[in-house]
């Protein structure tokens, strides 16, 4: 049983990792903390529903059109509400979040309720693997989000636009004087942590359905891993995923399921108490020192 | 004399066409019926669907019959969303507070979802006397308070099943698989909200502990929990023959979806609410084959030939909404709520909320979830046979996509089979 915990608490670490990058490259880069993230992830589900079995578009077409859909309505998000409050948290946080809530609200209200919505998974089978059986779902989400960190890397690394990201992120003031236009790259950031909730959504919600609820479930665990992470840290932000990935599969196996949602609050308490700034955060490294 | 009867004639005919429509009028004044419920949710979204077609198919016929007169019905509804996480329980009450006051219903359908919001809400429906079939929220406790005070509440009624009602079926479910196949060991999952905690102790009280079965673990998942891995490898390290799921949240699907996928050689049978409906097949890509779920009443999302009203039922909710019905719990109950409450007008006679709570009290009528009487708690009576009672059913998905009921045995349609790797005991 030890063992399939393990491999259970790393796939569990991959998803919550999943759940978690495109929120923390946002706010890394352009500060902003998208509390509509959840509600992009389920944004981004109910379109590839609708476009695979009202139009008869095929999944993995639907999948990218809909990650596309939701970039967009990223950027939109930016470009008309949040370059107005850039700057100040309080009114960024309000209006993501309330952004959030039209958008999950409204799916309920169209009756976007039941269990009818759901996505298929990518391959339908079961591995053993030491001993436990997983399934190909669970086994593509760990490969593809490997590959997606990579892309990300190279992303960041070696184009100029992922250059501009890390300019902007580093020192903003100075980035403007190289011709970064700072507006320009964050609401590329919010878009692109919106098609990563997106992204993240095409891979994982086939394990389970599509329901409004888990719009803010999304958001919750973004929230906990980046904040035990480092806000903006994306190295944080992986060991905290497996931190409270494999907190939550231990704790399940060991202690009782019911004690599992109390890990990851316990974890940011812990967090918040010995490092502020989380595992790997900046953000207030200076105070923490003084 | 002559004139005089002549314009008599011409006064009375000139006052009675002007008069005419507004006789018209009061024939046509509708009886209305509210429906406070979660739209937001299936069981409500659904419900609503059905008291619409039942509303519907009175109103076919030329409505009630009141007296010398026949008065149609019409619905008027709000969305209490007290099945919501996080919304308090006064805010569903002022809903249904709105909805008595503003448009005055002579009875209410479906109610709230959850029993805190029933109980509270039982003072304000007494307090405007106005009559309710409840269909969705199963604390016995509301029961307890009308036996207490049976002048104060006797307005409230509930068609669907109770929580004591379902730890019945779900005993004997068990009871059942003990006889047929000589299993003695089981895995209690539930979801950690308080009706399934309670199910699950309940049960385990009352019949694992006595029967002498074995508890290889018991365990309570929060609402939203999207792993089950943990508790399927527990299941067979220790050798549980059955799991007993007890879920009311979307998710748990996944956990059929990972009993499957880790091929866990123990009958999964309980209630997962998503299971229920036809749609859960492809929902949940087809891993659902061999899954016992009990839905609640007969007729909510699940027919049976041997009920033949059952199945017409299900089949005029496709044709009208054009897809099936997928909640196991509360679509029957209030589709026979509209005509339990149709049919004690007509007895009463009138409208007035102490004798249709008379009436209905009196109900005694075979329709979609088999016989409906009310007990001196008003709950609606449910056992084992459709010709004495109302009954729930238990059906098993079987691998090629298909519903096949397998309990009680009044109504069973095939025996249940077992999933690969797990043999029989006797």
């Amino acid at each position: 049983m030890f063992v399939g915990t393990v491999v259970y608490a790393l796939i569990n670490s991959v998803i919550l990792l999943l759940m978690a990058i495109g929120f923390n490259l946002t706010f890394g880069i352009s500060g902003v903390s998208n509390f509509a993230y959840g509600a992009f992830y389920i944004l981004s589900a109910f379109v590839t529903w609708m476009l695979m079995n009202w139009i008869g578009v095929p999944y993995f077409l639907s999948a990218v059109l809909s990650i596309i859909f939701t970039a967009f309505i990223g950027a939109v998000m930016y470009r008309f509400i949040l370059i107005r409050v850039r700057g100040q948290v309080l009114s960024e946080v309000i209006a993501t979040f309330g952004i959030g809530l039209i958008i999950l609200e409204f799916f309920r209200y169209l009756g976007f309720v039941g269990i009818e919505y759901s996505l298929p998974v990518f391959i339908d089978h079961s591995f053993v693997i030491a001993g436990t059986y997983v399934d190909m779902q669970r086994i593509l989400i760990v490969v593809f989000c490997i590959v997606l960190i990579l892309l990300l890397w190279l992303f960041i690394h070696h184009t100029s636009i992922g250059l501009a990201f890390r300019g902007i992120a580093q020192d903003e003031r100075t980035a403007l004087t190289f011709g970064i236009d700072s507006d320009w790259i964050a609401m590329l950031s919010v878009s692109m942590g919106a098609a990563l909730a997106a992204i993240a959504a095409t891979v994982v919600v086939p394990l389970g359905t599509i329901s409004v609820g888990e719009g803010y479930d999304v958001l919750i665990n973004a929230l906990a891993v980046c904040i035990i992470g480092g806000l903006g840290s994306t190295g944080g932000v992986i060991v905290a995923s497996l931190v409270v990935g494999f907190a939550q599969r231990f704790t399940d196996t060991y202690i009782g399921p019911h004690w599992t949602m109390i890990v990851s609050l316990v974890a940011i308490l812990l967090v918040l108490i010995v490092k502020p700034s989380g595992l790997y955060g900046k953000q207030k490294e200076l105070e923490e020192r003084i | 004399m002559e004139k005089r009867i002549c314009s008599l004639t011409i006064f009375l005919a000139f006052v009675s066409v002007l008069a005419s429509p507004f006789v018209a009028a009061h024939a046509a004044d509708p009886i209305v019926i509210g429906v406070p419920t979660s739209t937001g949710f299936v069981e409500g979204k659904e419900g609503l669907a059905v008291v619409e077609m039942a509303v519907e198919e009175i109103n076919a016929k030329g409505g009630v019959t009141l007296g010398s007169e026949k008065r149609p019905f019409k619905v008027e509804s709000i969305d209490i969303r007290d099945a919501a996480p996080g919304v308090p329980v006064p805010e569903a009450l002022l809903g249904l507070e709105k909805i008595i006051l503003d448009k005055k219903p002579s009875a209410l359908l479906i109610g709230p979802f959850r029993s805190e919001a029933l109980l509270a809400g039982m003072d304000i429906i007494a307090k405007y006397k106005v009559p309710m079939l409840g269909t969705i929220a199963m604390s016995p406790a509301s029961e307890a308070k009308i036996k207490k005070d049976p002048d104060k509440y006797k307005y409230i009624f509930r068609t669907c099943l109770n929580a004591k009602y379902l730890v019945k079926y779900l005993v004997a479910v068990m009871a059942f698989v003990n006889k047929e196949f000589g299993f003695n060991k089981v895995f209690i999952m539930n979801q950690d909200v308080a009706w399934a905690r309670a199910t699950a102790d309940l049960i385990k009280k009352h019949y694992f502990d006595k029967a002498g079965w074995q508890v290889v673990g018991h365990e309570a998942y929060p609402t939203g929990t999207l792993d089950f891995s943990s508790a399927m490898m527990k299941v067979r390290a220790g050798g549980a023959q059955v799991i007993l799921p007890i879920f009311d949240m979307p998710q748990s699907g996944i956990l059929v979806k990972q009993w499957n996928a880790m091929k866990v050689p123990a009958l999964l049978a309980g209630f997962i609410s998503p299971l229920a409906g036809p749609g859960a097949w492809k929902t949940f890509d087809a891993k659902i084959g061999g899954a016992i779920n009990v839905n609640f009443e007969l007729g909510s999302a699940m027919g049976s030939p041997k009920v033949p009203c059952s199945m017409d039922f299900l089949a005029a909710y496709e044709k009208k909404y054009g897809k099936p019905m997928e909640a196991g719990h509360g679509p029957a109950p209030t589709y026979e709520s509209v005509y339990i409450l149709a049919e004690a007008i007509e007895r009463a006679g009138s409208i007035d909320p102490d004798a249709i709570a008379a009436e209905i009290a009196k109900t005694d009528r075979t329709g979609v979830m088999g016989k409906i009487k009310f007990d001196d708690g008003h709950q609606a009576i449910f056992d084992m046979d459709p010709k004495d009672s109302a009954v729930a059913c238990v059906f098993q998905w079987r691998e090629d996509g298909k519903r096949v009921n397998v309990f009680p045995q009044a109504i069973a349609d095939g025996k249940i089979q077992l999933p690969a790797g797990l043999k029989p005991v006797k």
